[in-house]
């Protein structure tokens, strides 16, 4: 068995029966009727046995390109025993008496099944990069279902293994399998091989497939021209006819699309023991069923031909595409506690900023027509989150249909609503100010980047936004998103005479119909808060470029400036024309560092003292209190025009002198700086 | 000196009938900075971050933009002839302030600065820095709070963890606080903190603060500060290392296990004195204030107030020493402020002066910035006034005497107990609930106290009441029912 042990975590027990990840994790402890539903679909039972499981069909790979994607050895010993090279595999054992030759026939059948145009081959790979390719793999989802790997730290620290509370969907020796082409063209498009979205499609560039499967197989070095490719095999017509026989006997094409001529006939289940849940059953598929998966089985084959309703058709269909890997569902499901460090987003927005959202009555929250775009892997709403929601194909196609049904709430349509008191009751002039935390199509919020709003028309069913909004809580526990309209009461009593439920409407009305923003949306404000020093020196401390954050910006109304280093005591920088723009240290939730937006700007060599503080003089100029090498030195600073001028004093004492230096691009006149402990500089600019 | 003039209205809005709120000034669309069409100079944006009183009875606030103002006549009976004058300017973002003799003190980004008006003309002429030796990176949350004096007449400081673009928090002291030494050098004495923004002693001079529910941080707690305490927060604990550090963790941090267990494994962690539960008793708390109003604030004399930012509303909280740990209950008290609560201060006349600011981040209170003063009426509200922990349940005081039929009748109380999971996730749900059997409930001769006699009452869980069935003598309801007692200890008499 090689299971790559360096990269799985907590899977360190062995397992012999096949993964169904979401019966292990929802029905294994308690087996039922509904757990043996979502088995009788996801083990195939249902592709030979027939029967309305309610459940999108679980199909085999294609195999018509199989022998161009997987290496010949791997591929007959994975059809002898498909367990011993992947384990927890959902495929049978159906050919456990065939003999090497048997093995080889059926390659070179599946060989002629290619297609007979000659597809153009795939572009080179030049490069590879496995580091960035374990990046993604730990950070994009994949590992919503695969172990994470052990050499990527998630900046929460790895997991324990024993808080992984279900197995990972394994790979089996990928090296055996797969060429780094032939894995990264997997990855690219799972859809074109796994027709029925079990492992669905994260949408991707090429080189992030190529890197994936570099990380995957540990690839050695950059250099993609070194891949070991897969020879492919020539069919032979004779081993051919005789691998069909063999196919059409192992009863292939309930599972797996295969030409009319090796089709299998349909095969009546008449009774509820033995066969295939016997591990030992002579004749058929092999399955080494565990117990619970036996039992659950039995239980649902009781009572196969009862019609699953529409909420259980909808939960199985979640658990058997996993969706409930990312998403809760109902209080179940979501990223076990082991998976939630490599769930990433933005921290400002908390758990709501990593964590796809819960699915709970999700029918019932968005339009079936944007339900019908997400499911297509469209319409993202949260472009924050790290995990990308992927595509599942044709398994989908229902899926939207089906949880309106499971979902359905008693329809409300909101009536009347004034777009005019929405508009108001969306802005912050008295409004929620909603979009202080939330995006409004292109443009930002205020404060933290909360999902667009510019959308919610389109995008939410009316009966859920008003539950929401009053008691957002309910939906998601720990959401930042306060409610406005606590217990059903307004929280601005002066609109629309505080009736809450106009509010709500008005709200609706404002964004369906498109009709300008939020009132109060904060523009764009860089560049409007510019100090202009008229009468006096302007004195501002501010996180600033090229002085550090304990900066002191001084303008003086001659038009120069100075950034004074409150630090080590020392000037910084001078510039002329215009001050700065105080936006992100006046008005921005995120502050960062100022810059100067005037010219010429000019710097002193870093300080060497200690800064005390300052002094503001009768017509505002700053005195700087610093002390070096224990003496205290004071500097005073006046704007003159087209300079600066510098006075610096000290009590003098021997052997001491204060370092003073100059910015290089400045004219320093020192005429007047004769008196002791007192030194006089003219700054000019050239 | 310029005078602005302010409306003057009480709210009775979610406020007990006992408390009116008055403006001082509160966001207009003219002078606010949320508007469209605001400039710096347009008008004075009051986003308060900081309150203290000058000798005089005049208020010193500061405001986010890097200003101190000197308002006058914010007492008189109808607050309608406010004066402002500018102090002081070009702060970095002042998130705090202190009246020390006649000089002020202010915590900056980057330092606490000493303001001295040295001339007498009301405007500082000197900016001295009087403490320094906290990192700091450039990271918009890296704040830095205080300073509060002690009753040992030490200057405490409190700063956050970093986040964002260029947050560095193995740098010194983010998510520690700590005193000012002789030498205006921060003395780290605590750490694990993430957002301390309201520090403020007890009657006895000891000092606490408020955090809030986020990173690391369960629900709002409120921490008694002192030496060598380590509390939730581990982003910053990298400074341990630093030679000044009063603390060094001796296990690795406890995470992903129920709050109780963590707090087990860790014997340098210290449990917060009240855990605030999250939006049962606000969300984010900001500030904490101590009232010693000799009876002007109504009946809550040495309790405390914790404000709030997202719900803007206050919440009170009563605290004892058990076994030498400080726990207590929290209860609900005034909510319907205009803005994001950030700062509180009880006024020489016993009235509460609440100083707000919401700017980057929302709160029910729908205004960008105000002051406001929360004023006792004289109605004696009817409330519990005090929940102790008892070795087989609590007693209950209350303001007004119960209705004693009522009160004796296990049938009026309800109560759960349940912890958090303490992990670095946003914010726990509550686990671990688990009911509470109401035994007996005793009325005191004078109807003014109950004691209730408790099964299942459980250690480091929060105990949370709720006495919906008890009625004054004259039929009056609670003004809040409910009530959260942190049981940190159980008390053994």
């Amino acid at each position: 068995m090689m299971v790559r042990l360096a990269l799985v975590l907590g899977a360190m027990t062995l397992y012999a029966e096949p993964l169904v990840t979401g019966f292990e994790r929802f029905h294994a402890s308690t087996p039922t009727a509904e757990g043996g539903r979502l088995l009788y679909n996801e083990l195939g039972c249902v592709n030979c046995h027939g029967g309305e499981t309610g459940l999108p069909a679980l199909r085999g790979p294609a195999l018509a390109t199989v022998t161009q994607r997987v290496r010949s050895e791997w591929l007959r010993k994975f059809i002898a025993n498909p367990a011993s090279v992947h384990p927890g595999t959902v495929m049978p054992q159906v050919l456990a008496k065939a003999d090497d030759k048997t093995l080889v026939a059926i390659e070179h059948y599946l060989a002629s099944l290619k297609p007979k145009t000659a597809a153009k081959g795939p572009a080179k790979i030049l490069h590879v990069n496995g580091a960035r390719g374990g990046e993604l793999f730990n950070t994009l989802g994949c590992v919503a279902c695969h172990a994470p790997g052990k050499d990527f730290v998630p900046p929460e620290g790895l997991p324990k293994s024993s808080e992984f509370t279900h197995r990972s969907v394994g790979f089996g020796d990928l090296k055996a399998k797969y060429s780094l082409e032939s894995l990264g063209t997997f990855i690219l498009d799972p859809l074109k091989v796994r027709t029925d979205g079990r492992m669905p499609k994260t949408v991707m560039d090429r080189q992030d497939a190529i890197d994936i499967a570099g990380y995957l197989l540990e690839f050695q070095g950059s250099d993609g021209r070194l891949d070991n490719p897969i020879d492919g095999v020539v069919a032979d017509k004779a081993l051919a006819i005789a691998g069909r026989k063999a196919v059409i006997s192992a009863r292939c094409a309930a599972c797996h699309d295969l030409p009319k001529d090796a089709a299998a006939a349909p095969v009546a289940l008449k009774k509820t023991e033995g066969g295939c849940l016997d591990a030992d059953h002579a004749k058929g598929p092999r399955y080494a069923l565990s117990e619970a998966q036996c039992a659950a089985l039995k239980l649902f084959l009781a009572k196969k031909d009862e019609t699953a309703s529409p909420k259980l058709a909808a939960d199985l269909t979640l658990q058997a595409l996993n969706c409930v890997a990312c998403h809760e569902r109902d209080g179940q499901g979501g990223p076990d506690t082991a998976r939630k460090p490599y769930f990433q987003g933005d921290h400002n927005l908390g758990d709501t900023g990593r964590y796809p959202p819960p699915l709970t009555g999700v029918g019932g929250k968005l339009r079936p027509e944007w339900l019908s775009k997400v499911l297509l892997g469209e319409n993202r709403v949260r472009p924050y989150l790290k995990t990308k929601m992927p595509q599942y194909g044709a398994a989908t196609a229902e899926l939207g249909k089906l949880l309106g049904v499971a979902d359905a709430r008693v329809a409300l349509k909101f009536e009347g609503g004034d777009d005019t008191a929405g508009r108001k009751l969306m802005g912050t002039q008295g409004g929620a100010g909603c979009i202080t935390c939330h995006r409004w199509g292109d443009r930002p919020s205020l404060g933290i980047q909360g999902p667009d709003l510019s959308n919610i028309a389109a995008r939410l069913q009316e009966g859920w936004l008003r539950e929401y909004l009053i008691n957002p809580a309910a939906y998601r526990a720990g959401t930042l998103m306060p409610s406005f309209w606590p217990a059903g009461k307004s929280f601005n009593p002066a609109i629309l005479g505080g009736d809450t439920d106009k509010q709500i409407a008005s709200i609706f009305k404002f964004v369906e119909s498109a009709n300008g923003e939020p009132e109060g949306f904060p523009q764009n404000r860089n560049g409007e808060f510019e100090i202009i020093p008229k009468d006096r020196p302007v004195v501002q401390r501010a996180f600033t470029d090229g002085v550090g954050v304990r900066a002191i910006l001084v303008g003086f109304p001659t038009g120069v400036h100075l950034a004074y280093d409150g630090d080590k005591g020392g000037p910084g920088l001078a510039w002329k024309g215009r001050f700065f723009d105080a936006y992100l240290t006046w008005y921005s939730r995120f502050p960062t560092f100022e810059k100067p937006i005037g010219t010429q700007v000019v710097a002193w060599p870093k300080p060497v003292g200690h800064f005390l503080g300052y002094r503001l003089d009768a017509k505002g100029n700053p005195t700087f209190l610093n002390e070096q090498r224990g003496v205290k030195v004071e500097e005073t600073y006046e704007g003159i025009e087209h300079g600066l001028r510098r006075t610096v004093t000290w009590v003098p004492t021997p052997d001491f002198a204060p370092t003073i230096t100059h910015p290089a691009g400045m004219a320093v006149d020192m005429k007047e700086s004769s008196a002791q402990g007192r030194r006089v500089f003219t700054y000019l600019w050239k | 000196m310029k005078t602005l003039f302010a409306v003057f209205f009480a709210a009775a809005s979610l406020s007990a009938a006992s408390y009116d709120i008055a403006d001082i000034l509160t966001a207009s669309t003219v002078l606010d900075t949320r508007s469209k069409d605001w400039k710096p100079g347009d008008g004075l944006a009051l986003e308060v971050s900081g309150m203290d009183w000058t000798a005089d009875g005049k208020l010193a606030l500061t405001i986010r933009k890097g200003e101190v103002w000197i308002l006058d006549g914010v007492l008189d009976p109808k607050p309608d002839k406010v004066s402002y004058k500018l102090f002081a300017s070009g702060l970095h973002e002042p998130l705090g302030i202190l009246r020390d003799g006649k000089d002020l003190l202010v915590t900056q980004r980057t330092e606490t600065t000493r303001l001295r008006d040295t001339d007498g003309d009301g405007i500082a002429d000197e900016y001295l820095t009087a403490g320094a030796g906290w990192n700091v990176s450039g990271a918009y949350h890296g704040y830095a709070y205080g300073p509060k004096r002690d009753g040992l007449g030490q200057l405490w400081v409190t700063l956050n963890v970093d986040m964002g673009d260029h947050a560095d928090n193995k740098a010194p002291w983010r998510g520690w606080g700590g005193i000012l030494g002789q030498d205006g050098k921060f003395v780290p004495m605590v750490a694990g903190m993430r957002s301390p923004c309201g520090l403020g002693t007890n009657l006895a001079g000891d000092m606490f603060c408020v955090d809030q529910q986020g990173t690391w941080i369960p629900t709002t707690p409120i921490y008694h500060l002192r030496k060598g305490a380590f509390f939730l927060n581990p982003e910053g604990i990298a400074s341990e290392n630093l030679p000044e550090s009063p603390l060094k963790l001796s296990a690795k941090i406890p995470e992903k296990r129920p709050y109780p267990e963590a707090l087990k494994a860790l014997p340098e962690m210290r449990p917060p004195a009240v855990w605030m539960p999250y939006n049962k008793v606000g969300r984010s708390g900001t500030d904490l204030a101590t009232c010693d109003a000799g009876g002007k604030f109504g009946p809550f004399d040495g309790q405390m107030f914790v404000a709030e930012f997202t719900d803007a509303k206050i919440s009170r909280v009563f605290l004892e020493k058990v076994e030498g740990e400080y726990q207590g209950a929290c209860f609900p008290f005034v909510g319907g402020f205009a803005s994001g609560i950030v700062r509180l201060s009880f006024a020489p006349d016993g009235s509460l002066m609440v100083g707000m600011t919401s700017r980057g981040w929302s709160s029910l209170g729908t205004k960008a910035y105000g002051l406001q003063r929360l004023r006792y009426n004289g109605t004696v509200p009817f409330a519990i006034k005090e929940m102790k922990a008892k070795p087989d349940g609590f007693e209950l005081t209350f303001t007004k005497p119960v209705d004693v039929a009522r009160a004796g009748d296990i049938a009026s109380y309800r109560m759960t107990n349940y912890t958090l999971f303490y992990s670095s996730a946003y914010g726990s749900d509550e686990i671990q609930s688990a009911p509470n059997g109401i035994v007996s409930a005793k009325v005191a001769a004078d109807g003014l106290s109950v004691r209730l006699k408790v099964d299942g009452l459980r250690e480091l869980y929060i105990h949370e009441l709720h006495a919906d069935g008890i009625r004054s003598v004259s039929g009056e309801s609670l003004d809040h029912a409910d009530a959260y007692y942190t049981l940190n200890r159980l008390p053994k008499n």
